[in-house]
């Protein structure tokens, strides 16, 4: 039997750190249990993100969350960037370090996006070669996130679920529970969401994220730029019971409101934390999600990765 | 209808990126000759490689990576050239933009790199220079002019500075000038760069920033210095004089050998104001972060 979240302790509900916050954060020190950072927007930078960071990480838990592993790409592992990832690891003393099940370019290039991969026997053992080099590099077992998906492949022959307790049960690597993200693909490829987290090995979890999305209709994009949605609360609540208590992590990336706000919608996960909840005691009027459906000349875009602008004079 | 052949995943991957980053869209990527080179299949037999939903076909699903790519990116571009785009307009920025995307893709694992060749890319298919010659800046020169800007602010506001580590005080730099003139060599900031221009494009950068709807300006050689204090992004207009003296003392000059270097290029009488103004602007140049420390 293994230990749950892999012996990680359970740091409660974060926040995922966002420039537009760092003012708030510096000046008001949250009473948030911990923050998830964006490993990219931090491993090269020499400017006020690195700064604030560290001073950051002087009061609450880190975790690096990364968007540019690639861990599903044929292209060659980047040593130089696995090696920056462990370096600031040691630097904010990162609780764990988590990526995605995903590619995000090939032949040299990143599309800055997070690819699905499709789903095989021959798919999973070159993923699970790359978990083995990466968790050897980085000295420590890596925590990969079910992206959210839009397509799927002709030539998968498993489902996601299956393939994520397959490549945890082979290679030790903690799983990153994203059940907006289970949500989004289980209406997209129109399968049952709870049958996926009946899949899930959930003594193998070690976090979840929350987010909101944008409803197209025919289909859902994971734009982190909302509330959440209830659905996506009532997989959480069967999640939380499954792990018997999980670090739980908020993502907003657009549209980001006051921090205070993005607060208390992780909060809201107290609620779904004990069973047998009154229905009316979750209706509540912030859960009403802010109208962003996409405008004729805007469309949803998911930004895994934020790209912080410059202050100048 | 094209066979069944067992893909690898190398394939299925190139073929993947070829139509979603097409910039005419999935079918015209589909049926590109980079992708039919891993995966011959054309847009009308999709459902070979990607599955239809219940809701949307193959070439639409494949749609929501397509469109997201380009304007993920242009999104990045935007906030990284925000004068750029002011000054060219959204239309047209956006069509520099993937062109730029086309010729130069992100091959980095961040976007803090995204926009560093977007000036060597305009400065590559800028029209032919308008009558007048390549003595008399125009608008081409105005914009690349500006983008190179301000892609020197995205590298000096994340790149290393001098806000956590000691940077030259007042009382260093009264040493050096009273006992170790001709031995000093100052240091710059990490995040200190020297630039020259054709236009006042930081005069125009800030402009817009501050949302005054500025128009073009006319040309003007404009020298400049761009440092970070306080993790905000300064710059400095500078007479060729002091260009020309703080491009030595960036080359490692002495404070002395870089005076006198720039001193004889001057008259008596310009020697004179020079020598009156150098303590001055000595101390200016400390108080705003240009220098790291005495070697
Ligand atoms: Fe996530």
């Amino acid at each position: 039997m293994n230990l749950p979240r892999l012996g990680h302790p359970n740091l409660g509900l974060g926040v995922g750190l966002r420039s537009v916050h760092f003012s708030h954060i510096l000046e008001h020190h949250p009473s948030v249990d911990w923050f998830e950072i964006i490993s990219e927007n931090y491993m090269d930078s020499g400017g006020r993100a690195r700064y604030v960071l560290e001073k950051i990480a002087e009061r609450y838990p880190i975790v690096m969350h990364g968007v540019s592993l690639s861990v599903g790409s044929t292209d060659p592992l980047n040593r130089d960037y696995l090696d920056r990832l462990k370096r600031l690891a040691g630097h904010v003393d990162a609780k764990w370090i988590s990526d995605h099940l995903c590619w995000t370019g090939v032949a040299g290039r990143n599309s800055h996006d997070l690819l699905p991969i499709p789903l095989n026997e021959e798919t999973l053992a070159h993923v699970c070669e790359r978990i083995r080099i990466v968790q050897d590099i980085l000295e420590r077992p890596i925590v990969l996130e079910n992206p959210s998906s839009y397509v799927t492949f002709a030539d998968s022959t498993m489902n996601e679920w299956d393939f994520l307790a397959a490549m945890t049960d082979e290679t030790d690597c903690g799983l990153l529970l994203d059940v907006n993200n289970v949500y989004v693909s289980s209406v997209n490829h129109d399968f049952d969401p709870n049958e996926y987290l009946d899949g899930i090995p959930f003594d193998r979890v070690v976090q979840c994220h929350l987010a909101g999305h944008t409803n197209c209709q025919t289909h859902l994009i994971d734009t982190h730029d909302n509330h959440v949605v209830h659905p996506v609360w009532e997989l959480y609540r069967r999640a939380h019971a499954s792990t018997g208590g999980i670090s739980t992590l908020l993502e907003w990336d657009a549209n980001i409101p006051e921090f205070p706000v993005v607060h208390a919608e992780v909060l809201k996960a107290r609620r779904y934390m004990r069973d047998g909840l009154d229905e009316i005691e979750l209706a509540s009027e912030d859960d009403t999600p802010i109208e962003t459906a996409p405008s004729s000349t805007t469309s949803a875009v998911p930004h895994p990765a934020t790209f912080v602008a410059v202050d100048a004079e | 209808m094209a066979k069944q052949t067992p893909r690898s995943l190398s394939a299925i991957q190139q073929w993947m990126q070829a139509v979603i980053t097409h910039p005419a869209g999935v079918s015209m990527g589909a049926d590109s000759d980079e992708a039919r080179r891993h995966v011959d299949v054309g847009a009308e037999h999709l459902e070979s490689v990607i599955r239809r939903s219940k809701a949307l076909t193959s070439a639409e699903r494949l749609e929501v990576y397509a469109d997201a790519y380009y304007l993920r990116l242009l999104d990045c571009l935007r906030s990284e050239f925000p004068a750029l785009l002011y000054a060219l307009g959204q239309e047209a920025f956006d069509e520099h933009a993937v062109g730029y995307l086309q010729a130069y893709p992100s091959q980095s694992y961040t976007l803090g790199f995204l926009g560093k060749s977007f000036p060597d890319y305009l400065r590559e298919t800028r029209p032919a220079d308008i009558p007048g010659g390549p003595e008399e800046p125009n608008w081409p020169e105005f914009l690349i002019d500006l983008a190179a800007l301000e892609r020197t602010y995205a590298e000096v506001f994340d790149g290393p500075g001098i806000e956590t580590s000691p940077q030259l005080t007042g009382d260093d730099l009264a040493t050096v000038m009273r006992d170790h003139l001709a031995t000093a060599r100052l240091e710059m900031a990490p995040c200190f760069r020297l630039v020259r221009f054709s236009f006042p494009v930081h005069e125009y950068a800030s402009a817009v920033r501050h949302e005054e709807s500025p128009e073009p300006p006319e040309p003007r050689e404009t020298l400049l210095a761009v440092t970070r204090l306080h993790f905000v992004v300064r710059r400095f207009e500078l007479t060729p004089v002091q260009f020309s003296l703080l491009t030595s003392l960036e080359r490692e000059s002495t404070v002395q050998e870089a005076v006198e270097e720039v001193g004889q290029s001057l008259s008596d009488e310009e020697f004179g104001q020079f020598a009156g103004s150098i303590g001055d602007w000595f101390s200016a140049w400390t108080a705003n972060g240009f220098f790291a420390q005495v070697r």
